[in-house]
């Protein structure tokens, strides 16, 4: 009944690209969405490249371990933290992420799901010792009835879509600055904010 | 609580229908007071839910259901439409102040004057009690106040032109509009209620690629704009007024409506005239619940025909990924679409439908299909960015026959207030199935023309649904099978009128909301020249 209250009205007002007040929380804490354009690929994306992605997937497995900053290791919250930067990393194969970003997401998964950080070191392990191709690596945990098989999706759906959780307990952790709406922010702006002038969607997408 | 209610006019729902109907009578001095069973919510506010929903693609996401008015929600799904089958029916409708056309593409299209007498034509259906000729200047009318624009060669007359020019077409549908006339087909501007200039005080598009499920800055005409506009004229709403029985006298007139508040507080208001506009499910489920003694199986029901021939658009469609770079999203969501199979003789075989091109953003959806497949690692970023830029797809917004034993019914199972919940029995019968096949074959032409690699249909005989509720208190000369005579009164009581998509006879091949605009017009004009 928290709507009981229902905020006044205000149809006669229309804010151009969304009022203040329609700003996200799921940004509050973060960033504005001015933000959006953080580095990507602009390589011209081909559908299948096997050669390639295996070498990609292998050089970048090998490295789990070397991205954690040996600086950050001790203390194991810390730790914590940065295996999940690591993997996520190879995972969502950005060369870069926004720790702040993976903080947030990182306690959300943690929130959700009080196993995560246990199975999470587990899948460091696994990644590190066996240097699976992060393409293989599902393929991988589901044909071994892995226990941590589920959290690949659940770690790049935190990253490109923003969300953690399932169901009722489904949360928004970030929209504007989630990796999918990233990676085409030269062509696309996220839904809901203003593409631009009228009639620019017009011309060819430069 | 509250004094005494009344008025000339009292209207039940707040949604497109009853509030242009309600905002047509004020304007011409009558008392009207609109109760919504649902909250008032603002634009901000949706947008707002929208941006931190987790479920981006639930366009019912952004709109909470109320304890007191609950709507259909289906991630999570919340039980409350309940399903009797044998096909599933998830209809969605939002019960806030403004209604439904909060959420949704804006499509204001007209039917073409074949799809009023299906019946004497093609030998399916039912015919209309009214001919296109009755309804263009209420078209018209319901056009200027929504705002709309479109193509001039879609299969419907018109006596004067659109308001205002379509909106500018975006890359990738003039792409199809260049490659797919190769193949014969004409893609063409879909007609719809959104501003390619400042009109009525609302902007233009900027290309929010949001239409569904909200605009955020009011460029297309919706439910909020309809309340406020109902507002502006005199019609007072009262929100959170549940009505949960209409009283009628011996005569069979009715003399009241009773509601109640979130607390169950109940309340009666009293009128002259009164327009059922609860949509085509909560309307037909509101006079089911107002049975008595004299109309045991319910108001405006003599003939049994409240509740039944329930239908909507079902839609199959083809995803698949184009050989250049189109980046779907920039822009408007719903631009265009084909419309030479919306009628012919074919339609004594099998149904009519509309082609519609999508141009919503593809990159979210892309991202999770990918996820789910597996796909991790830099292939991820780049198979998102190719299938962001390349994938599109083409549906069908089909016509379904109006059935009896279609029908919307009293479940028993309850809401928090002790209301039934509504509960839908669907079927789709081999006019569809046949309609379907028949889409199933441009489908592949147009992926072909597009240089379509990867394609992916839906399966046969798994549709969408388009919620473009219909039917479910038809309207007919005949009081023995149809629920509301040809200006929306009820043939059993002279005093209660239904504005509602709920009183389309067909479907149609388009979007039932001009339609039920235009009907609601119509009927307001109606009651105030017999008044």
């Amino acid at each position: 009944m928290s709507s009981a209250a229902p905020p006044k009205a205000s149809a006669s007002v229309l804010p151009i690209n969304g009022s203040a007040e329609a700003v996200s929380r799921c940004i509050a804490t973060a960033r504005k969405p001015a933000a959006f354009a953080l580095a990507h690929s602009r390589e011209e994306a081909d559908p299948v490249d096997l050669g390639r992605r295996v070498l990609l997937g292998t050089v970048l497995a090998a490295s789990a371990a070397s991205l954690i900053p040996p600086a950050f290791a001790a203390p194991a919250v810390d730790a914590a933290h940065d295996a999940f930067f690591g993997v996520s990393k190879i995972l969502t194969g950005r060369t870069s992420l926004d720790p702040m970003q993976a903080s947030r997401l990182y306690e959300a998964l943690v929130n959700d799901d009080p196993q995560f950080a246990t199975g999470l070191q587990a899948l460091v392990t696994l990644i590190d010792q066996r240097k699976i191709d992060p393409l293989q690596l599902q393929q991988v945990l589901d044909s071994e009835k892995s226990p941590v098989a589920a959290l690949p999706r659940k770690i790049a759906t935190a990253w490109y879509i923003g969300v953690v959780g399932d169901g009722e307990k489904a949360r928004c952790i970030t929209f504007e600055t989630n990796l999918t709406n990233v990676v085409v922010s030269d062509k696309l702006t996220p839904p809901s904010y203003c593409y631009g002038g009228y009639g620019s969607w017009a011309e060819k997408p430069a | 609580m509250l004094e005494p209610l009344s008025a000339d006019i009292v209207v039940i729902g707040s949604g497109i229908c009853g509030c242009l109907a309600a905002h047509r009578l004020a304007t011409q001095g009558a008392a009207v007071l609109i109760l919504e069973a649902g909250p008032r919510v603002d634009r901000g506010r949706i947008v707002t839910n929208y941006r931190d929903s987790p479920f981006k693609g639930n366009w019912m996401g952004p709109y909470p259901s109320s304890p007191w008015a609950p709507h259909p929600n289906y991630q999570p799904d919340n039980g409350y439409l309940v399903q009797a089958g044998p096909y599933p029916y998830p209809a969605e409708y939002v019960r806030i102040v403004g209604g439904t056309t909060w959420h949704w593409a804006a499509h204001a299209w007209r039917v073409v004057p074949n799809d009023l007498k299906i019946k004497s034509l093609y030998g399916v259906g039912r015919d209309w009690p009214m001919t296109y000729d009755d309804l263009e200047p209420h078209y018209y009318e319901a056009e200027v106040k929504l705002g709309v624009s479109g193509a001039p060669d879609t299969g419907s007359p018109r006596t004067k032109p659109f308001p205002m020019e379509p909106v500018a077409e975006p890359w990738a549908m003039r792409r199809f509009r260049e490659r797919l006339a190769v193949g014969g087909y004409a893609v063409v501007s879909n007609t719809t209620a959104r501003n390619s200039r400042t009109y009525d005080g609302r902007p233009a598009c900027c290309g929010n690629n949001n239409c569904q499920p909200i605009c955020p800055i009011g460029a297309q005409f919706d439910g909020g704009v309809a309340a406020a506009t109902a507002e502006a004229a005199g019609a007072k709403i009262i929100p959170n007024a549940v009505v949960y029985r209409i009283e009628h006298d011996p005569q069979g007139r009715i003399t009241a409506v009773h509601f109640y508040d979130p607390n169950k507080n109940s309340s009666r208001v009293t009128g002259k005239t009164f327009i059922l506009a609860a949509n085509g499910i909560e309307s037909p489920k509101l006079l089911l619940m107002s049975a008595s003694d004299k109309y045991p199986k319910g108001l405006a029901n003599s003939s049994d025909m409240v509740g039944r021939n329930l239908m909507d658009h079902p839609s199959s469609s083809l995803t698949f990924d184009a050989d250049e770079e189109l980046w779907l999203g920039r822009g408007l969501q719903s631009p265009s679409s084909v419309n030479t199979f919306r009628d012919g003789a074919f339609r004594s075989e099998h149904a009519a439908f509309r082609l519609d091109f999508t141009n919503i953003s593809q990159a979210r959806s892309a991202a999770e299909d990918l996820i789910k497949a597996g796909v991790f690692g830099p292939e991820l970023e780049k198979q998102l960015r190719y299938r962001a830029a390349r994938q599109v797809n083409v549906k069908d917004v089909l016509e379904v026959l109006p059935h009896p034993e279609n029908r919307v019914v009293l479940s028993a199972q309850k809401d928090a207030l002790g209301i039934p919940r509504p509960q839908v029995h669907y079927s789709m019968d081999d006019y569809v199935h046949r309609g379907m096949a028949a889409a199933k074959i441009e489908y592949g032409r147009i992926a072909e023309l597009m240089g379509g690699t990867n394609l992916r249909y839906t399966p046969d005989g798994i549709y969408g649904n388009n919620q473009h509720i219909t039917g479910t208190m038809s309207m007919g000369n005949d009081p023995k099978d149809s629920v509301v005579d040809r200006f929306g009164r009820t043939h059993d009581h002279e005093n209660l009128f239904i504005a509602s998509t709920g009183v389309m006879p067909t479907a149609a091949t388009v979007n039932s909301t001009l339609t039920g605009v235009a009907l609601a017009l119509r009927t307001a004009q109606h009651i105030q020249e017999t008044a």
